[in-house]
């Protein structure tokens, strides 16, 4: 199959829940559910399975065919924490290409709260559990809190620039029924918000929560045009810089060229930014590395820019992670899906008016001291 | 690794005793150094750089002729975090937790806490130390203080 051939058809997400007694299986299969009805096809179309998850284990992606009674001849288990359903993308459609698959369901979702968050981290892997863990680091914010400060410090970046992705995010979920966190938010609520790990406050943190998201990914003769949203171009890169326990930098900027040329358009055509938020400072680091703006010129930018729905620089669309919450690693598939949504007209109240074009960012896998994977696609739709 | 119950909020965190790090092959020396208050590091017999977590060859070289060396533990704060909601409540008791990035060597920096300062005196380039050899023991991993410059 022509790989210009295969994007996105379809898309799901579950219900965002901040506890739940519901299963991680009937979060997935609630997404599961919605992206094959999007897309128009039967559970017999689909052959091949991406999932990422922190909390599926033991379980994984053949053990989910069976529990999904699906016979798969592709099966993939995410490794890159939350760049891993962006890099599932971007494995799945050359799966296709290459005639591995069909139609592939691409899934990420989890079901924890604050203290699985806490258990998840002292034990995300063995760098972290041995030689970080034993600190008191208190999980990602700890170690995030180090970046921002040297951001800070280094570049000059302001709390009040750093905030503005905050507050505009916050807008958009504000017209979005399934965001956790829906009350207005302005840049004085986050300044003055209790400190979780100094610089870090509240509002700089997300919402470990439950709920899971999806999306097919097959040849775009399966489905109306109208409903096709094309893959640009896809990049991934892992433990970059690999020396450095806290850089301010990420693997984007080693892809961000090939990225675009690939895509035959650079940051200026861009629509909507769906970028990874687990903290704004990832976020803005993200927009530097993608050359949105120059490195250390990130608080510029920012002040200049509105970030809601229908601001300047639309970015994630849906309130993002940092107001509809973080279901795990379905953290790194809610921009995803809500760039499908935008692509194909159906964002409700906060459709961006012109949504031609849109790039998709991920970041995650917090190692020794930072996120070791990044990943990006660029969006179009077809039609 | 302990797991964090409702319950063990209701005790003090000084009841607690920290999370500590899976003794292994790789990292048995190291850690066994620190509870005499030494800090080894790696150093490659292939490639000539130092590097810090344990591993079992050199990250830059794959050199497997990878040896153990004291440092003085001498540096400075690159930059830091103080964590006022840590991961595990044998901490709340010492909140907040000062967690830096501390520079040790032109290219060898790795994350520590750092005890005995105020969170009003913490700044970035504040040059540390370790602690006393006889505090050592109390923390599971090497732990670092502001040194008399």
């Amino acid at each position: 199959v022509d790989a210009e051939a295969i994007g996105i058809i379809g898309y799901g997400q579950s219900v965002y829940l901040k506890r739940t007694e519901r299963t991680l299986f009937s979060l997935l299969a609630e997404a599961a559910r919605g992206a094959l009805a999007t897309a128009g096809l039967r559970k017999d179309a689909i052959d091949g399975l991406a999932v990422a998850s922190f909390e599926l284990s033991p379980d994984n992606a053949v053990t989910l065919a069976e529990q999904f009674g699906l016979t798969l001849s592709w099966a993939y288990l995410g490794t890159a924490g939350g760049a891993g359903p962006v890099a599932s993308v971007i494995n799945a459609a050359r799966a296709i290409a290459t005639g591995h698959a069909g139609a592939v369901l691409c899934l990420a979702g989890d079901n924890y709260d604050v203290a699985g968050h806490y258990r998840l981290m002292d034990n995300f892997n063995r760098a972290l559990t041995n030689y970080v863990t034993p600190h008191g680091f208190g999980g990602a914010n700890g170690l995030f809190a180090i970046v921002q400060r040297k951001h800070m410090e280094t570049y000059g970046t302001e709390r009040a620039q750093l905030g503005r992705i905050a507050v505009g995010q916050r807008a958009s979920a504000m017209v979005n029924d399934n965001a956790l966190l829906r009350t207005p938010l302005g840049l004085a609520d986050y300044l003055d918000a209790r400190v979780i790990a100094d610089p870090l406050r509240l509002y700089d943190c997300v919402l470990p929560c439950a709920g899971a998201e999806a999306v097919v990914i097959a040849p775009l003769d399966r489905a109306p045009a109208a409903k096709c949203v094309r893959i640009l171009s896809g990049y991934e890169r892992h433990n970059h810089p690999p020396h450095e326990p806290l850089p301010l930098r990420g693997g984007w900027e080693l892809f961000r060229d090939d990225l675009y040329r690939d895509a035959g358009c650079g940051p200026a055509e861009m629509d909507f930014v769906q970028a990874y938020d687990d903290y704004p400072i990832m976020v803005a680091i993200q927009l530097e590395d993608l050359g949105f703006c120059n490195k250390g010129e990130v608080g510029a930018f920012l002040a200049r820019h509105t970030f809601a729905w229908d601001g300047t620089f639309p970015l994630n669309t849906g309130g993002g992670q940092l107001s509809c919450g973080q279901a795990g690693a379905g953290g790194g598939m809610i921009g995803l899906v809500e760039a499908v949504r935008q692509l194909r007209g159906e964002a409700g109240a906060r459709q961006v008016g012109k949504a031609r074009r849109g790039l998709v960012s991920g970041y995650g896998m917090v190692g020794y001291g930072k996120g070791l994977s990044a990943s990006s696609v660029i969006l179009e739709r077809a039609s | 690794m302990r797991a964090i119950g409702s319950g063990a909020h209701m005790v003090t965190g000084a009841a607690l005793s920290y999370p500590q790090p899976r003794e292994d092959r790789d990292n048995r020396e190291f850690l066994a150094a620190w509870q005499e208050g030494r800090l080894l590091v790696q150093a490659c017999g292939g490639c000539g750089r130092s590097f810090f977590y344990p591993r079992t060859l050199c990250p830059y070289c794959w050199s497997q002729n990878v040896q153990f060396e004291e440092i003085d533990g001498k540096g400075e704060v690159v930059s830091f975090s103080l964590v006022h909601r840590p991961n595990h409540p044998a901490f709340l008791g010492d909140i907040p937790i000062v967690l830096a990035e501390i520079r040790l060597s032109a290219d060898l920096t790795l994350i520590a806490r750092i005890v005995g300062t105020s969170p009003e005196a913490m700044r970035s380039s504040l040059p540390v130390e370790l602690v006393p050899a006889n505090e050592a023991a109390r923390y599971p991993l090497p732990t670092f203080r502001p040194r008399a410059s």
